[in-house]
């Protein structure tokens, strides 16, 4: 009898567990879905082509051969593209860092009950296109306004911005300081405002307590953000070519030119894998950089 | 200052967009379905009887707002064609990619003539029963028994134009007509203030006509002699720039244009830029000819024959030519066109001109002139 009465006890037991891990599936089952197709795929299909070689009327034929890494890899110019890339992305992430770090700081301790209206403020943008967002900047910059007074300032009918690095770093850092920002202000909003007045209390002086207190409590989300605007950045094509005019030849210029112009889609995909490596090893490198002597101390990248 | 609005137009003219890729990308992509929503207004009782029953639609891929809307519905009423989907791409790769995809469903689509050989060798069009589209008669012998199909098996032409020099007259004190004087220009008085459509076989005309080669060259030595010149322009180069290259010039940022024709009659009409100018450099230069074609697997055979026919219709295509500013290789609807449109060497290439003009090949495949564009292109601005 006692047997009997255990039965249908593990058997509720054993049922609430396929069903929990039912649930489970199901929950996991878009996600999974989402990261197959859009994620794994495109990976795997453009490591296929990267091996490939041009059809004879553009496109992908299917081989096995290393040119593609080969003709980049050999070649100092080739490779000129993916140095421009990495000094803009990494001077746009330093742009928005600074521009960022103060604001995110400003809104979390400082805006009291404006809090709201700030971050409202930093979402509106994106309420509209970021081309003509990034377009309306070619007015902003342009010769018949800010680059013009600059230019009548300084006394050189020549001077310019829009067609120049800054143009395109004012352009990065605009388009991306929202990702920046948003990952900062949540780590400093939970921070804990009565280690600031302690390290003060104990003598610390601002900078002291700035670089003691503050910096190592945002950390997770200063690199958190700089992922965030790194990545978009390194493959950025709209706003160099719009607001740096075509002078500026980035990864993402020479991938258009590959697939639109050359047709060549193997040339391409062979960039595209070793832009992804490039990405992997800069983020890698500066993870383990921002984190060197804060071992067992747990970061949240994402 | 312009305002961010009349800029936004400007930059989203529609003549603009056969060529432009990020404006008719961004800014266009909603006007895709065109004539889709309109039910056929004639219904099916004034259709012409025809042998093979006409169906109920047809799907044209096609350059944004290259055909006049007001033919579309005239084609609707007097066919019975209950709806015409307009789809649009930006440029001749996205088609073509789209079907080395193995998309279908669409009936015509109008590449420009030097992707059509690779086209038929991948077999996606149909050939033409040219005893279908009696109106292919009107076509001027020079468009036909070209290079890119010889025996006019599969293109009909549609609208042709040239790669040429854009010049702010003001600026320039006095026309800019050659290849030669763009160069010297561009190194001399107006060093920044040269702009170039970011297209590589468009930049290429220049330097391999100066030097009096073909522009479709190949040649090893004559590609290396074209890299010098383009290596010497590159640090005097404004911007590469296909989009908004009209801006620019109404703007006065930049004096010359390596460019099309497509912005030229908006800019002429504003009595700000009334001064700009176009040539078709005496070297010699490109000319472009964008040609209707029927899928191999088109779903709408007879709609599609109905529509050739009726686009080449004298009247029909002279409405075609005042809709969309490009020149129409029909010779009598040319005589319907306007005076003023006849007289634009920058529509209707003079016929002093037009020996000199040569139509591309599909050089996308030469390594060597890819790696002169790159180098080209990382070298602009230093």
């Amino acid at each position: 009898m006692a047997a009997g009465a255990a039965t249908p006890a593990a058997d509720r037991e054993r049922g609430g567990r396929i069903r929990s891990a039912l649930l489970t599936f199901l929950l996991v089952l878009p996600a999974g879905a989402w990261y197959l197709v859009l994620l794994i795929a495109p990976l795997a299909i453009i490591t296929i082509f990267s091996f490939g070689v041009r059809a004879k009327n553009g496109g992908y034929a299917p081989a096995f051969v290393l040119d593609n890494y080969a003709a980049i890899l050999g070649d100092l110019q080739k490779a000129a593209p993916f140095t421009a890339s990495l000094s803009m992305a990494i001077g746009g992430t330093i742009g928005s860092l600074l521009i960022g770090l103060p604001l995110a700081y400003f809104i979390a301790t400082r805006a009291g009950r404006r809090k709201g209206l700030f971050i409202l403020l930093l979402v509106i943008p994106f309420w509209t296109s970021f081309l003509i967002r990034t377009y309306s900047w070619l007015i902003v910059l342009g010769p018949g306004s800010l680059g013009g007074f600059i230019g009548d300032l300084v006394g050189d009918d020549n001077f310019r911005i829009l067609g120049t690095p800054v143009a395109v770093l004012i352009g990065l850092v605009y388009g991306y300081l929202p990702l920046m920002v948003f990952p900062l202000y949540v780590t400093l909003e939970r921070m804990d405002r009565t280690l600031v007045e302690a390290s003060k209390d104990l003598g610390a002086g601002r900078w002291a307590t700035f670089r003691q207190v503050t910096l190592p409590i945002a950390l997770p989300g200063l690199i958190t953000g700089s992922i965030l605007v790194f990545i978009p950045m390194m493959g950025e094509y709209v706003i160099p070519q719009i607001l740096g005019y075509g002078r500026i030849y980035l990864v993402g210029n020479a991938l258009v030119t590959d697939f639109l112009e050359a047709r060549n889609w193997p040339a391409g995909s062979a960039k595209a894998v070793i832009l992804i490596f490039v990405m992997l090893i800069t983020v890698t490198f500066y993870t383990w950089f921002v984190n060197r002597g804060r071992k067992g101390r747990e970061v949240s990248v994402l | 200052m312009a305002d961010l609005e009349q800029y936004l137009k400007r930059i989203s003219e529609h003549r603009v967009n056969r060529r432009g890729f990020l404006a008719a990308a961004g800014l266009t992509a909603g006007g895709a379905a065109l004539a889709a929503c309109t039910p056929g207004t004639g219904g099916g009782s004034s259709a012409a009887p025809t042998a093979g029953a006409i169906e109920d639609s047809l799907f044209i891929y096609n350059w944004s707002e290259y055909i006049n809307p007001d033919n579309i519905e005239t084609y609707k009423a007097e066919f019975g064609v209950k709806t015409v989907q307009y789809d649009i791409y930006s440029n001749n790769e996205e088609l073509i990619a789209k079907l080395q995809g193995g998309a279908s469903g669409y009936d015509l689509a109008c590449p420009t003539a030097e992707y059509v050989p690779g086209m038929v060798e991948e077999g996606f069009l149909a050939k033409l029963d040219l005893s279908r589209i009696p109106n292919q008669k009107h076509i001027d012998p020079a468009f036909l028994d070209l290079a890119w199909d010889p025996t006019n098996e599969y293109q009909l032409p549609k609208d042709f134009g040239t790669t040429g020099i854009l010049y702010r007259e003001k600026l320039t004190g006095a026309p800019v007509v050659s290849w030669q004087e763009l160069y010297d220009l561009t190194l001399g008085k107006f060093s920044g203030k040269t702009v170039m459509v970011d297209s590589m076989g468009d930049v290429f005309v220049m330097p391999l006509k100066m030097l009096g080669y073909s522009l479709n060259s190949v040649e090893k030595t004559e590609l290396e002699e074209a890299r010098k010149i383009l290596l010497d322009l590159a640090p005097h180069i404004l911007a590469l720039d296909s989009d908004t290259y009209q801006v620019k010039l109404a703007s006065e940022e930049a004096a010359l244009c390596l460019g099309w024709t497509g912005p030229l009659l908006d800019l002429r009409a504003d009595p700000a830029t009334a001064d700009t100018g176009y040539s078709v450099p005496s070297e010699g230069s490109l000319f472009w000819l964008d040609t209707w074609v029927m899928m191999a697997d088109a779903p709408h055979p007879n709609a599609s024959y109905a529509w050739l026919d009726f686009i080449h219709r004298p009247d029909i295509q002279a409405l075609e030519t005042e809709y969309n500013g490009y020149g129409t290789p029909n010779s009598e609807a040319r005589k319907l066109v306007s005076q003023e449109l006849l007289d634009d060497p920058a529509i209707f290439p003079p016929d002093s001109v037009m020996p000199s003009l040569e139509g591309a090949e599909d050089t996308s495949g030469n390594n060597q002139r890819l790696d002169i564009w790159a180098e080209f292109k990382g070298a602009i601005g230093g």
